[in-house]
């Protein structure tokens, strides 16, 4: 021991900031959001807060349109630079646009915003009674809001599990929080948020102990990695088995797949409106983007292991949501369980293992994130005295009153059941052959009549709206600012759009290629 | 054959062997104590043993670095920041043990029991690639090198990304504890006022009567008209009727007194 170590030089690690601009422009924003928070006026925050995210959601689109075409590898091969990452970052990256002009709407409660007017007031007390009266509004909502999106255009384009994880970890944090902050029925909030982030805590110690395993077997976290190890390995992989069910667990639980899928209605009911919509559309695209990537490029040697894992995972997963949906009676928790369904369907896409498969089910969450969101803007408008009216009920005789809303959600609700002419037409037909294609046909016909009856219950609630008698005292259809006007007038036209002229989405979702490795 | 296990035994030596069965044994205990325990404190305290015995396996295994993190950070800041938050919220507040679903615990054993034994088959059954903490380290000349190699290089972005965690925990606790002021603070004068414009007493209230016998605080003290000031002895004591008697001297014995007349010495004045 002479006392002195022999220093190897680390290299200088390598980052291409023009490869991962969209992440830092997002990242950068919320840095910049929380400063806001500290130093500008509460009178003039709110202004400056909608100005820095919607300018840095736009920005971070044009960044990502320039990098169009790109196929690399950045940040010392821990991101993933090429066509699929784009374009779950560009869908997500639009819904997240979208999502923030639902949160941004005040003008439907007359008391303001849909959060509380500060989140560590007493529910009903006299402290938040005076503050609602002084018109305060809890405006850290926003850098929450953008590391959210941050972590959700990290999470689908991680190379390697352990920034996946960190991602993962980006995402979901400020999730729990927003989930806890509404306006009204505010123990409900704090229990959804108290449920998700126990829940979420436990899915991510499941994701983070595959990733050991994973790790134990190949000695490295890096996705490519893991698939050369597989190829060189002959027999004997019972920590691959294990690893990979433990990291599907975690990915399975944030898609909202049976039997994880606990949390979704608690969550979806109990969070703020707005934020629901949010979750319900931008998660599940990050998720299944990053079950795709892992599923894909790490396991894609196993895949006759874990193939019928989601087989049987997709078929619950679509019988268990339509089934539960049909007994729902709250508006929340019937999307909710028809986002679980929806989450079996995009569930094909992933087990058709093809390259049709990646691009239909990016499709498909594009197509259903737009309808979902002006789903969600449809239910923050029907209101009583109260707040939301969510009970089925209040519903009966919405399309006498106000024809228009009721139209409008009429249609979001047959692009939710696949009827033709909606974007779910396409959606549907798209993973349905490419799952066919992929040898998944029993699954198929489980999932066409899982369709079946979803059509069932989302025409029951049209019948409800346009045929039962309008109750007495029944809520009304508030008119909205220009926030929601806007984000539902995106989302008619898209599921529109997507239903009648799919083909450029497609083609660009088919020519985002496969996954670079 | 080539087992977990023989794969240990040949590469470990006895040392490490006492170590491992040792300190493996307690964290085991620990973890079970913390689950089985009533008292939060207990499971925190339970808990906090289990992570210095992974740190000692870790030490023993030559990962000397993540050891000591483990004993710093884990047991010596988040568990001891764990055990404050317990304290503030009440040490003597214990969660209901009362099943909402039948049948949950005896499920979730069940379910638990499997999950382990199934872990167990498959790690006890398993080969790993033989490079060790000594392989690792000899790359950058040493094992924080060879960390630092690592975080500052490999996996830079993921350091980055993780202060977008931090800085979300801290906005967190701020919306979920902090309140900010409303009203202006109250100044000396509006405190002035407000005590006056509330009708009670405004200032300090008069101290127990002073008399030749008695000075406790059960004593009322007189106004000028002679009259009792109830408000000279504590609350709780003339909620408890316990006021004292105050011994008063008849007019005429003052007179004898002021006169000079003896024969009223040694007798109490009643």
């Amino acid at each position: 021991m002479n006392g002195l170590i022999a220093l190897v030089p680390i290299p200088t690690p390598n980052m291409d900031l023009g490869q991962i601009a969209p992440l830092e422009i997002v990242f950068g924003a919320a840095l910049i959001s929380v400063l806001v928070e500290a130093f500008v006026r509460r009178e003039g925050r709110r202004r400056v807060q909608l100005v820095l995210v919607f300018a840095s959601l736009i920005a971070a689109v044009a960044a990502l349109v320039g990098l169009a075409g790109t196929r690399t590898l950045t940040a010392q091969a821990s991101v993933a630079v090429d066509g699929p990452a784009l374009f779950m970052q560009g869908t997500v990256l639009l819904l997240a646009i979208v999502g923030a002009l639902l949160i941004a709407e005040r003008s439907i409660d007359p008391a303001g915003d849909a959060f509380a007017p500060r989140a560590s007031a007493l529910p009903g007390g006299r402290e938040e009674r005076e503050l609602t009266a002084a018109g305060w509004s809890q405006t850290e909502v926003w850098p929450l809001f953008l590391f959210c999106v941050g972590g959700m255009l990290l999470f689908p384009a991680s190379n390697d599990l352990l920034t996946m994880f960190v991602a993962l970890e980006v995402l979901s944090l400020p999730l729990y929080l927003l989930a806890g902050l509404a306006r009204r029925r505010r123990l409900l909030s704090q229990e959804a948020s108290l449920k998700y982030f126990l829940l979420g805590a436990f899915s991510s110690a499941f994701f983070l102990f595959g990733t050991a395993m994973l790790y134990g077997f190949a000695g490295t976290f890096s996705l490519g990695g893991i698939a050369d190890a597989l190829s060189g390995n002959a027999g004997d992989n019972g920590l691959v088995m294990l690893g990979v069910a433990l990291l599907a667990v975690g990915l399975l639980f944030k898609v909202a797949a049976v039997p994880f899928h606990q949390w979704t209605p608690d969550v979806y009911q109990g969070a703020p409106t707005p934020i629901t919509a949010f979750m319900a559309t931008c998660v599940k695209v990050a998720a299944f983007g990053a079950l795709l990537r892992v599923m894909y490029v790490a396991l894609g040697g196993v895949r006759w292991d874990w193939q019928p894992m989601l087989w049987i995972i997709a078929i619950i997963t679509m019988l268990v949501g339509v089934i539960v949906a049909i007994a729902q009676t709250d508006i929340k928790r019937m999307l909710a369980y028809s986002s679980i369904a929806h989450a079996g369907f995009i569930l094909l896409g992933v087990i058709a293992v093809s390259e049709a498969g990646i691009a239909s089910t990016m499709f498909y969450l594009a197509a259903y994130g737009f309808a979902t969101l002006g789903a969600f803007a449809v239910v923050s408008l029907v209101r009583d005295s109260s707040g939301e009216a969510t009970h089925l009920s209040q519903w009966a005789g919405l399309g006498k009153r106000s024809p228009v809303v009721a139209g409008i959600f009429t249609l979001f609700l047959l692009a939710f059941a696949g009827i033709p002419l909606t974007s779910g037409f396409t959606s549907k037909f798209a993973v349905f052959s490419a799952a066919i294609a992929g040898g998944a046909t029993p699954v198929v016909i489980v999932a066409v009549f899982a369709s079946v009856i979803s059509a069932f219950f989302y025409a029951r609630i049209i019948v409800l709206m346009f045929f039962a008698e309008p109750a007495e005292e029944g809520p009304r259809v508030v008119l909205p600012s220009a926030f929601t006007a806007l984000a539902l007038a995106i989302g008619v036209a898209v599921t529109v759009l997507l239903g009648v002229l799919p083909q450029p989405l497609l083609n660009l979702a088919q020519q985002a290629g496969i996954f670079l490795r | 054959m080539t087992g977990l296990a023989t794969v240990m035994l040949s590469v470990i030596d006895t040392g490490e062997q006492i170590t491992f069965w040792i300190c493996g044994s307690l964290a085991l205990i620990g973890a079970l104590g913390m689950v089985l325990s009533r008292k939060a404190v207990h499971s925190a305290l339970w808990i906090a043993m289990t992570m210095i015995n992974l740190a000692c396996l870790y030490m023993a295994q030559g990962a000397l670095f993540l050891g000591m993190v483990q004993i710093i950070v884990y047991t010596g800041a988040v568990m001891m920041l764990f055990l404050f938050v317990l304290m503030l919220v009440g040490v003597d507040s214990s969660d209901s043990v009362v099943e909402t679903i039948r049948g949950q615990r005896l499920a979730a054993g069940l379910a638990g029991l499997a999950f382990a034994l199934m872990l167990i088959a498959v790690i006890s059954r398993v080969t790993l690639g033989d490079v060790g903490t000594q392989g690792a380290d000899a790359v950058y000349g040493g094992n924080l090198q060879g960390l630092a190699a690592l975080i500052f290089g490999k996996y830079l972005l993921a350091f980055e990304v993780t202060s977008a965690l931090l800085i979300t925990a801290a906005i967190g606790a701020m919306i979920l504890a902090h309140r900010e002021r409303i009203e202006p603070k109250k100044e000396q004068k509006d405190l002035s006022k407000e005590r006056f414009l509330s009708g009670e007493h405004p200032g300090s209230l008069p101290p127990p009567g002073v008399y030749a016998r008695h000075n406790a605080v059960d004593t009322p003290a007189l106004l000028p008209d002679g009259t009792l000031a109830e408000n000279s002895v504590p609350a709780s004591l003339r909620a408890r009727g316990a006021i004292r008697t105050v011994d008063r001297a008849l007019g005429d014995e003052v007179q004898q007194l002021a006169a000079g007349d003896g024969s009223l010495e040694g007798e109490d004045l009643r």
